[in-house]
């Protein structure tokens, strides 16, 4: 029996949720950081949307948040100049990074030792995290303020996007671009999948698919709305976008279709994620929330029931919360 | 627009949202007490330990004067030395809970109408909430 997919709803932010990000699968399951223009990123439970806790300190917009793979440290880069890497478990601030302009993207290695930062003042740099009062090794290149910049190749190489409507792959060591991509549209978002070496990228109302090391192309999907964001599941079997019609889509990687669109969301759709078991995906949007959506619509996971329709009109069925059916005029 | 046909997937439940209250990071959730045993880092380790106890006991005195309160007016039966067990409506206690005020006490020799228990006569009380 097909069912409708029933989001979960994330409040909390005041303001629009500009970026999020997961953490890996951990003994305690895996978190979910969300970046807010409310200034007070938030860690909830990556199965079930629960709040964990808020990180308090920065003095402007939140624009960019990581986790590193155990969910032991985040970091989050902000309107007011700095990068702050926070303690995971306890929310206490354990690093400010003094930054010439407004930080947009942070990024930390495999081994969550180095921290790479990137933003308005077009430089990319990198932290070491075991020598913070050192200086950064910095790349510059860019010629305009840089959206998202991520490590890729076993660290070994960084993907930056800018407002100069350029992607560029640079090697750590030399701080070389070793190549470079133009688009005629700046690009809205990058995501790095390191299983296979794909790179996702948004731009307008395209979605495209690169191989990581080389920039070659894989292939390309137009949406029927300007795009600001996409993820590539886990198993690369479907992928999901979202932008400016708050609508969410989902698509067969393989074959490029449209598979199906969900409506939820009351503002712009700016961030889009799936979870590391691929079992859901979270969305963040300008109306301040966060949702999240089943992949298997109808499985028995996190807050979602599978229930049978026997169940469903049973006296003493348990299930506390079932949306009303929505009838549309 | 047709109406939509297909039932809804059910929800045990909505995602907890923040505590207006505290910025979180349960330092009781199993994560925390795993990845940070040492948290209080100026305070010795006894000092902590007296904590916690302290901790407790406050918990522990506040559901003993709540229970105080809701016990107002009903009908109590106390537990007390020699085998005595008697009915009574509770009106309130002292401050140092020494004494506590009764009416219509149920005594063998027959109803007092009202009556001070001494505290350290009773051995328990119980009623229904």
């Amino acid at each position: 029996m097909a069912m409708r997919q029933t989001p979960l709803t994330c409040s909390g932010h005041t303001r629009p949720v500009v970026d999020l990000a997961f953490s890996g699968i951990t003994p305690y399951g895996y978190f979910l950081i969300s970046a807010c223009k409310d200034g007070k990123p938030m860690l909830r439970q990556g199965d079930t949307g629960d709040w964990i806790g808020t990180f308090l300190g920065h003095k402007g917009a939140v624009w960019g948040a990581t986790l590193n793979k155990e969910a032991t440290k985040a970091a989050t880069a902000a309107a007011d100049f700095t990068a702050k890497v926070w303690d995971a478990v306890t929310g206490d601030e354990v690093l400010t990074l003094a930054h010439k302009h407004i930080v947009k993207s942070v990024n930390f290695t495999q081994d969550s030792n180095c921290l790479l930062t990137g933003g308005n003042d077009k430089v990319l740099r990198i932290y070491d995290l075991s020598k913070p009062e050192a200086e950064p090794q910095e790349i510059a290149g860019h010629t305009s303020a840089i959206k998202k910049a991520l490590w890729c190749n076993n660290d070994q190489q960084i993907l930056s996007a800018a407002e100069d409507k350029t992607i560029r792959l640079w090697d750590k060591n030399t701080k070389e671009a070793v190549k470079t991509l133009s688009f005629d549209a700046s690009v809205s978002s990058m995501e790095y999948i390191p299983d296979g070496e794909i790179l996702v990228i948004t731009y307008g109302r395209t979605i495209a698919f690169y191989k990581a090391n080389s920039l070659d192309l894989i292939k390309t999907v137009d949406a029927p709305a300007s795009i600001h964001s996409a993820s590539l599941h886990p198993e690369k079997d479907f992928f999901v976008a979202g932008g400016d019609d708050f609508k969410l889509y989902k698509y067969d990687y393989t074959t490029r279709e449209e598979m199906e669109s969900y409506k939820g969301h009351f503002g712009p759709i700016h961030c889009v994620r799936f979870s590391p078991d691929g079992e859901l995906y979270a969305s963040g949007s300008e109306d301040g929330t966060l949702r999240l959506w089943q992949t298997a619509v109808g499985k028995t996971y996190g807050l979602w029931k599978c229930v049978l329709p026997e169940e469903l009109s049973s006296e003493n069925s348990e299930i506390l919360y079932c949306p009303p059916a929505e009838i549309k005029a | 627009m047709r109406s939509s046909m297909k039932t809804p997937v059910s929800v045990l439940r909505l995602p907890r949202g923040p505590d207006p209250n505290s910025r979180g990071f349960d330092p009781n959730s199993p994560r925390f007490i795993a990845l940070c045993p040492t948290t209080v880092p100026s305070s010795s380790s006894s000092g902590s330990a007296d904590e916690g106890e302290q901790r407790l006991r406050a918990e522990l005195r506040e559901r003993f004067l709540r229970t105080l309160l809701l016990m107002t007016g009903k009908r109590v039966r106390f537990d007390m030395h020699e085998h005595v067990r008697v009915h009574a409506r509770f009106g309130a206690s002292d401050i140092d809970v020494l004494n506590l005020q009764v009416s219509d006490l149920e005594t063998p020799l027959g109803v007092q109408r009202e009556a001070l228990l001494r505290c350290q006569d009773v051995i328990a009380c119980s009623f229904e909430a």
